[in-house]
């Protein structure tokens, strides 16, 4: 606690001198220095990468990814306000992250994180929520964010089907009669659902592609962005964005999960999803 | 003054950035630490420079034609199509307005006196590559906002400002020999009032 206390003064005493007329509140500026400012900055500071000031630390530095360093950044990464990630917790995390033979770091151009983007579009007329999945891709030897899945409440009631009742069905000699019956099949639109193999699973991204083509579907604003990461072997962490007075604020890691196995992991990952099945 | 100066300071970014380019010809693709640290002294520069445009615009002291003329200039910091998204710590929307239209409101805020000052912290992203070869960053400012009416009304916030920064690799003719040189340039703007 001390070392932390400690590390939060030191955060907080460096100055720029800058040419601006300048605000002299040193409470309010040493807020803005511990605050984890930026993504990239999380992502510095989780895998020792700058100094207290922000500039950064390359490989030839004495100090880059230095597990000394990286101990007194993680302390403050954490959202403190979450009782429910437990200091024993924090600390298995810590061992996870830095005492293996390869201490592991994030990587933003890795596969194993995504952004989770709340919007808000409007569709024929009325606001509706829509969450985008969105994961960093290569392209032409640089990088940009793609949308990899979206769910939308909306969408759900086009894709319901009760499968515990024996509902309508395409008999099994359809075949023998050039398929004739479609036209009745057809005609009942709420029952199409009824028609599709077992193993469909509805995809939200390409009725929103879909929709938006179309013109019904209007952008408004993002409401929330947070980010899920999956890169530390055998632990999962959600970060997201806290604007609040205090020092613990900025990007933090908002929820901490254990994970003992692969299913584990693939039950998450389907619950983060929105995917039931 | 401030032409003479933003002119300086690009001539200064061309020898700063040609010399690491020169120093690095041999590093492929990716910006080394030497490179990368004179584009954020550039990339600052710009920021400081927009900084000092928005005080004199938001300045009830400076006449009409004077703003205008800032405005111009201020627009020329930017790349087209920039946008600044603007949202307050009550109100969860997000209002998106044009760099132009930003500056027009700033201009006729309605208060008597407006005091507008910046914190001395700065925080500079990696610069991340882009599919068309330029490279994007994100520079973080904070803006302290006073605005004060004769009747004694006060409105005042902190707004931390996420500023894109695009930087470009360009070619220009100086005395008939070719330099290279980065450019720099702004891009959207993200406004979130902070609780500071």
């Amino acid at each position: 606690m001390i070392n932390r206390i400690l590390f939060f003064v030191i955060l907080c005493s460096f100055a720029y001198p800058l040419r601006a007329q300048l605000v002299g509140d040193m409470a309010d500026e040493s807020r803005l220095y511990a605050e984890t400012k930026q993504v990239n900055q999380f992502i510095r500071r989780f895998n020792g990468e700058e100094d207290e000031k922000g500039n950064r630390y390359y490989p030839r530095d004495k100090n880059y990814r230095s597990v000394k360093l990286r101990k007194k950044y993680l302390g403050i990464l954490f959202d403190n306000n979450n009782a429910g990630i437990r200091d024993d917790m924090k600390v298995q995390f810590g061992k996870a992250v830095l005492e293996g033979t390869t201490p592991a770091v994030l990587d933003f151009h890795g596969p194993n994180w995504f952004a989770e983007v709340q919007t808000v579009f409007t569709f024929n007329g009325k606001d509706q929520t829509v969450t985008l999945f969105m994961e960093i891709e290569e392209d032409h030897g640089g990088y940009k964010w793609v949308l990899s899945k979206v769910h939308a409440d909306m969408f759900d009631p086009i894709f319901q089907r009760d499968t515990t009742r024996v509902g309508r069905f395409i008999h099994p000699m359809s075949h023998e009669l050039a398929f004739m019956n479609l036209r009745k099949a057809f005609a009942a639109t709420d029952s199409i659902s009824q028609f599709t193999v077992r193993r469909f699973r509805p995809d939200h991204l390409s009725v929103f592609l879909y929709e938006i083509k179309r013109g019904n579907l209007k952008f408004k604003q993002v409401d929330n962005v947070k980010f899920h990461f999956f890169q530390i072997n055998g632990w999962y962490f959600e970060l997201s964005q806290f604007n609040r007075p205090g020092y613990n604020n900025g990007w933090l890691i908002s929820n901490l999960v254990k994970l003992n196995d692969p299913r584990e992991k693939t039950l998450l990952q389907k619950h983060l999803y929105y995917e039931t099945k | 003054m401030i032409t003479y100066k933003s002119i300086g300071a690009f001539i200064l970014g061309i020898f700063m950035v040609s010399a690491a380019a020169l120093a690095q010809q041999k590093g492929g693709n990716d910006i080394s630490p030497e490179r990368k640290q004179a584009i954020d002294s550039l990339a600052l520069e710009k920021v400081r420079d927009l900084s000092k445009y928005i005080g004199i615009i938001g300045s009830k002291k400076t006449p009409f034609s004077e703003a205008n003329r800032v405005m111009d200039r201020a627009e020329e910091l930017f790349a087209p199509d920039s946008e600044m998204g603007v949202s307050s710590l009550n109100r969860k929307e997000v209002t998106y307005y044009k760099v132009r239209k930003y500056f027009e409101r700033l201009m006729a805020l309605n208060y008597d006196r407006v005091s507008i000052q910046w914190y001395n912290i700065h925080y500079i992203s990696d610069l991340e590559r882009q599919p068309d070869g330029r490279y994007v960053g994100v520079v973080t400012v904070y803006q302290r906002f006073e605005g004060v009416s004769d009747d004694g009304l006060k409105y005042k916030d902190t707004t931390k400002k996420d500023i894109t920064i695009y930087v470009e690799r360009k070619k220009t003719q100086i005395q008939g020999r070719t330099v290279e040189f980065w450019d720099v340039m702004l891009g959207d703007i993200r406004v979130t009032e902070t609780s500071a």
